[in-house]
């Protein structure tokens, strides 16, 4: 399948994938590759950097747009001894100059201010997002299911002309033990229409800080949710080359008819 | 005397429950001697002579029990196994009623159990095992069952409370399962497998390279598939044990993972002193598992299914098919209870090394959608997909030429769907 565009040429992102041996729990590579093959069909090249131990600052640096994927709790330590001090510092300062950045399942509670796991110490987390995750104990049932939210970020527009005009539904699954609460100065992401979302009696779906999104869904978010994805890659290229961007439209039908599928099954209609 | 009343009433409402066709029958009798009496199973494997062997693992279950079951009668004994796949407690307590002889007893020589992976400690409080025989831990249904970590946790407190009469046996690929029973009585004895090849289909779902024991990365000089190879860890210097047992001399079915399923099933037997011919010759006679390479006779067509329900099982049987020079490959995912839920996996698949060797690829099943998309992202979009199973069958049968071979490669409801569409029975 080859879209080629004419507006936009020779134009380049390179994506970071935070700890792809210790964080991809599901499917979180689905993000990537979606990522990936949007940005190759329209004729924009990337480059993917595997954010592990060995990766220096320097790298770091380079980066466009970041990705976060899920991790089981013990590797989730690993990360966090890691990622504190120098890494952290980096990626902040980067997520306050507006780079775009999508962490899903696990990752956002190590982004927040702190989480506490079912069995284990306390984890000070990196504080891009105030919010504070406590998973309530093993024995607690996890918040497991498929989920239908609403985006509700006021940043957040739908980029692209899409033949088929997507609401501002995003769907995907879940399935999380720990509970988070969003601290006074948060914006949740979305509404939860069907599913538990951040703690199961709020309403609220993840979390949003300059153009970084932290969600519950965990996995493959982006291919069922093209807009997402599209928004993540617009964001990234505007922050970069300082100029408006409009994405050339692929063809998504396949894409919206996996999204309405989902919809449909859990007997919501749009 | 509880247990036998329990028994008689069990085996009349199984009988009740044919007669008036009110489903199988298979688990009811079973739920309810539990409830009644929560040690049924317990109890009624205290006074018989039965060797238990349970067989446990994410994947292989019941091709290695069946390879098993088949040395085992080969050799003359007689075994009961519980193949009807509901393999949970109830499902056990109702096989086990329904097995006894009129005085309710158990008189078979071996009883060959499998157990999922959420099950297996609670079967040990009611069963100690002549044999253990573990697997392999991969990510599975993890809706289910939480974390792989979580689960390795739960076994190894439970096998701590194995006795010396119980054998172990293990998969000293998996790093996981290898340093599983350290601080057990049981005895323990490995098998891996030797082979001249490195995986060349990107396994993404790996599900434990760090060590166990440390916490340390892994590293591993070869790699045979997802996270089996051979390992050692730089931390602890743990390392995979020497297997007693690496390669055979006949394997009944094909791909590396049934080498893995062999094994397991050769070393018990070797264990209980069955001579290698006896072995030789009960594989001669195998035939497969429903589902499981099983090969169907439709409308004169041949075709192959091949259970495929985690990336680790997906790949290998794409990596089987692809050797088999495919040319008309169905997939089929389904997301309900036997399924899991979740079907983010898909994309834990390395579709994109073998996808575009297939000329003809229908897909179909719940997620049809899903599954689809999925394969339009590894740049595979000549696709005929449909909703209905009935139809993609149909479709996919209805291209093919007289000595041509349709491959099914399809998750657990979803294979049981097309058995019995194409063969006209229903079997669960």
């Amino acid at each position: 399948m080859i879209h080629k565009s004419s507006i936009i040429n020779h134009q380049s992102l390179v994506i970071g994938w935070l700890y792809p041996s210790l964080m991809s729990t599901y499917g979180d590579r689905g993000n990537i590759i979606c990522l990936k093959k949007r940005c190759n069909w329209r004729d924009i090249d990337v480059e993917i950097v595997l954010i592990e131990k060995e990766t220096s600052d320097q790298q770091l640096k380079t980066i466009d747009l970041l990705f976060g994927g899920g991790a089981q709790d013990r590797e989730q330590n690993i990360v966090i001894d890691d990622l504190k001090g120098k890494k952290a510092e980096v990626i902040k300062t980067r997520i306050e100059h507006n780079m775009p950045s999508l962490f899903v399942c696990g990752s956002p509670q190590i982004m927040g201010k702190s989480y506490e796991p079912g069995i284990g110490k306390r984890i000070e987390g990196i504080g891009i997002f105030d919010m504070e995750t406590i998973h309530p104990g093993l024995n607690v049932p996890r918040c497991i299911g498929n989920i239908v939210a609403e985006v509700q970020w006021q940043n957040f527009f739908v980029p692209t002309t899409y033949k088929l005009p997507p609401t501002g539904y995003i769907v995907g699954f879940e399935n999380h033990g720990g509970r988070t609460r969003l601290g006074k100065t948060a914006k949740p992401f979305a509404k939860v229409i069907k599913g538990f979302g951040n703690n199961g009696e709020d309403g609220t779906e993840g979390v949003v800080y300059k153009n970084a999104i932290g969600c519950y869904f965990h996995g493959p978010l982006l291919p069922k949710n093209p807009h997402i994805a599209d928004y993540l890659i617009t964001k990234a290229l505007q922050v970069k080359y300082e100029k408006d961007i409009t994405l050339s439209p692929l063809d998504d039908s396949l894409e919206w008819q996996a999204h309405r599928a989902i919809v449909k099954r859990l007997g919501i209609t749009i | 005397m509880l247990n036998t009343l329990l028994i008689i009433f069990g085996k009349l409402l199984s009988r009740f429950a044919k007669a008036f066709n009110l489903g199988h029958g298979s688990t009811w009798p079973g739920h309810i001697a539990l409830k009644v009496n929560p040690d049924f199973i317990k109890d009624l494997l205290q006074n018989t002579n039965t060797k238990i062997v349970l067989v446990a693992g994410t994947n292989g279950k019941t091709t290695t029990s069946l390879m098993l079951k088949s040395i085992l009668k080969e050799s003359g004994k007689s075994v009961l196994h519980n193949a009807s796949g509901a393999n949970l407690r109830n499902g056990i307590a109702s096989y086990l009623l329904l097995n006894t002889n009129r005085s309710g007893k158990i008189t078979q020589d071996f009883a060959i159990f499998e157990s999922d992976e959420n099950t297996l400690p609670h079967l040990l409080n009611d069963i100690s095992p002549t044999f253990l025989v573990v697997l392999n831990l991969f990510r599975d249904q993890l809706d289910r069952y939480g974390e792989v970590t979580l689960i390795a946790k739960k076994w190894e407190e439970a096998f701590e409370k194995l006795g010396k009469k119980t054998t172990l046996i293990l998969n000293a690929d998996d790093p996981l399962v290898a340093s599983l029973g350290k601080n057990s009585k049981a005895q323990k004895l490995f098998f891996g497998i030797t082979v001249d090849y490195e995986s060349n289909i990107t396994d993404f779902a790996v599900d434990s390279v760090q060590c166990y024991v440390c916490g340390e990365k892994l590293l591993y000089t070869k790699t045979f598939f997802s996270h089996l190879g051979i390992w050692h860890c730089p931390g602890c210097k743990l390392e995979r044990p020497k297997p007693s047992l690496e390669e055979f001399r006949h394997y009944p079915l094909d791909g590396m993972y049934n080498k893995y399923n062999t094994h397991a099933a050769v070393l018990t037997a070797q264990k209980l002193s069955v001579d290698t011919q006896t072995i030789i010759n009960a594989f001669k006679e195998f035939e497969p598992a429903f589902g499981r390479q099983e090969v169907i006779r439709y409308n004169g067509k041949r075709i192959q299914i091949f259970l495929s329900k985690n990336p680790t099982g997906f790949n290998e049987s794409l990596k089987t098919i692809c050797d088999k020079n495919a040319k008309h490959v169905m997939l089929l995912l389904n997301d309900r209870i036997p399924d899991g839920k979740d079907v983010s996996w898909i994309w834990d698949v390395g579709f994109e090394d073998t996808i575009q060797n297939f000329p003809h690829i229908t897909v179909s099943g719940d997620r049809v959608y899903d599954l689809t998309l999925r394969l339009k992202y590894a740049e595979e979009d000549d696709i005929s997909f449909f909703e209905s199973l009935k139809n993609a069958l149909s479709n996919a049968v209805s291209k093919l030429s007289k000595d041509e071979t349709l491959y099914i490669l399809a998750t657990y409801s979803a294979m049981l769907e097309a058995r019995k569409l194409l063969t006209g029975k229903k079997i669960l």
